[in-house]
């Protein structure tokens, strides 16, 4: 009968505390998004279109994800892109955490429902998703939508403080949030040199984009039901898709940068 | 400066999870480099072996050739713990025989501790299980474990009853060992290795296993939180000799707890 710990046994004790070594990073991120905020109706479902959206108009690998327990939710928008995932039992979770972290080829877009926020930190904090994504190269970014809700900064902060490490930026939806600060709030709680603002779109176009089926990606497609949106509209619609679109570009840069930084150090 | 330790993980009932609690403590003294051998009293077959196959050999403790072989080279292992799973029904029997072979009043006056894991069932039995074994264990070291892993509810006692039987034990230190979901415990079972190895996602052969990383999140959460238990309750001073002569001043007593408890 052998008394010492062969080393094996010491490194799954090791593991305790972190379960793998880093692999070496690859190429360009495919990011894991979690667009988040314990309030309804601030806009996390269109932020995530758009987002899903930006990667499919790029033909780039995208999967969108609806935890979502009220509609319309990202799946009756982009369908064709989007599960429906249940974190509510063991074997959901399984298939659905698993999953995410499998490949770090395709980036993954979440659209978390107000309900389900605290269930999924939850988890996400108890199962290490955050960490083991990092460890293998994949970047997860928390866009947390901000309101003047006092609820939205205690959440903000709590996530702030239990994922430090993991970049979260404050997403201002100027319909919701116009003339909020960031600032003690909503402290930027990441390295990453960019931010995010949805300006506001006039009623019409807002009408439109909150008609199901809606697709930025038809706007230029003359054959689309969206053909009939009036020029003036269509050149709304399109000028706002292409300002998320630019700082879309800019996270993504800022992700280069930081896999740069993290390879050189 | 270290000294050996002898554990007794034991319940005169079955099914309460004396095996678990076995392996919990195992990979926590592994964890914290401390040379442990066990030993396994399902015999012939063996349950604790099946995890810890390295460090583990069964035996028949009512065998006096068996006892010899276990109780007569506590000291002079190269092994600090001794640690023996006790089987379902033989704990006051075991008791009984170390009292009658003189081993507990040894431990009296030898560097060596003796400590007893009592594994707690959800019925009223057991409360008398405690009384009973606890008069054999005034001079040990006796944790009262209520184990949660396997859903069980300690709610069916009527507190008051709970409260005077520990209140009869002062020197008992109660361990909570919370639950873990039955998918991820299923999933450590099926392995066949310790709850570590899985959470670092390796086969016996340190080859990488294919676990679920959601399952071994979990496994990890429940094994560093039943970690913090066994801190909570200094399971580490059983081996260090300078903390067992402070022990009898600043042990936790239960009592002394429930009042904490009362008063927070």
């Amino acid at each position: 009968m052998g008394l010492s710990m062969n080393a094996t046994t010491v490194d799954c004790y090791d593991a305790l505390a972190a379960p793998n070594p880093a692999p070496p990073r690859r190429g360009v991120p495919a990011p894991i998004y979690v667009v988040c905020s314990p309030s309804r109706q601030v806009g996390k479902t269109m932020l995530a279109r758009l987002l899903t959206e930006h990667y499919l108009a790029d033909a780039r690998p995208v999967a969108g994800f609806d935890i979502a327990d009220e509609g319309p939710g990202l799946a009756d928008f982009l369908s064709h892109h989007v599960t429906i995932p249940n974190i509510q039992d063991m074997r959901g979770q399984v298939r659905f955490f698993d999953g995410l972290i499998e490949s770090g080829d395709v980036t993954k877009i979440i659209d978390l429902s107000h309900r389900e926020f605290a269930n999924f930190f939850t988890i996400v904090d108890k199962i290490g998703l955050f960490d083991e994504a990092r460890r293998r190269s994949i970047e997860p970014l928390i866009l947390f939508l901000i309101d003047p809700n006092p609820v939205s900064a205690k959440a903000y902060e709590i996530l702030r403080r239990r994922f430090n490490g993991t970049s979260m930026l404050p997403v201002r939806n100027l319909t919701v949030a116009r003339g909020l600060p960031y600032g003690a709030s909503f402290p930027h709680a990441s390295t990453l040199v960019a931010s995010l603002e949805l300006s506001v779109l006039g009623p019409a176009a807002r009408a439109i984009v909150e008609r199901e089926k809606f697709s930025f990606l038809d706007l230029s497609n003359q054959a689309s039901p969206q053909s009939n949106i009036p020029a003036r509209t269509r050149a709304e619609l399109d000028a706002w898709f292409r300002r998320a679109r630019f700082q879309f570009r800019e996270i993504e840069l800022s992700l280069i940068r930081e896999q740069i930084l993290t390879s050189l150090s | 400066m270290a000294k050996p330790a002898l554990i007794l993980v034991g319940a005169d009932k079955g099914g309460v999870g004396k095996t678990t609690v076995s392996r919990t403590l195992l990979d926590y003294f592994a964890s914290r480099k401390i040379p442990t051998r066990a030993f396994d009293t399902e015999c012939p077959k063996g349950t604790l072996k099946r995890f810890h196959p390295d460090i583990t050999d069964v035996v028949d403790v009512t065998s006096v050739p068996d006892q010899v072989k276990i109780f007569d080279t506590v000291e002079s292992s190269d092994a600090q713990v001794t640690l023996i799973d006790i089987r379902a029904g033989l704990m006051s029997s075991t008791l009984t025989a170390l009292r009658d072979i003189g081993f507990i009043e040894m431990t009296k006056r030898s560097q060596l501790t003796f400590a007893v894991f009592h594994i707690l069932g959800p019925s009223i039995a057991s409360l008398d299980e405690i009384a009973e074994t606890s008069k054999l264990l005034i001079d040990a070291r006796y944790f009262l474990v209520k184990n949660f892993i396997n859903n069980t509810s300690f709610f069916d006692w009527n507190e008051k009853t709970y409260s005077s039987y520990f209140n009869k034990i002062p020197h008992a230190v109660e361990v909570v060992v919370p639950k873990l979901n039955e998918m991820a415990y299923e999933q450590v079972e099926l392995s066949s290795g310790s709850f570590s190895a899985f959470i670092a996602d390796k086969k016996e052969s340190g080859e990488p296993a294919g676990y679920s990383f959601v399952l071994r999140g979990y496994v990890r959460h429940w094994l560093s939180n039943v970690f913090s238990e066994f801190d909570r309750v200094r399971v580490p001073d059983l081996v260090d000799a300078k903390e067992a002569a402070l022990r009898a001043r600043s042990a936790l007593k239960v009592a002394e707890l429930s009042q904490s408890s009362a008063n927070s």
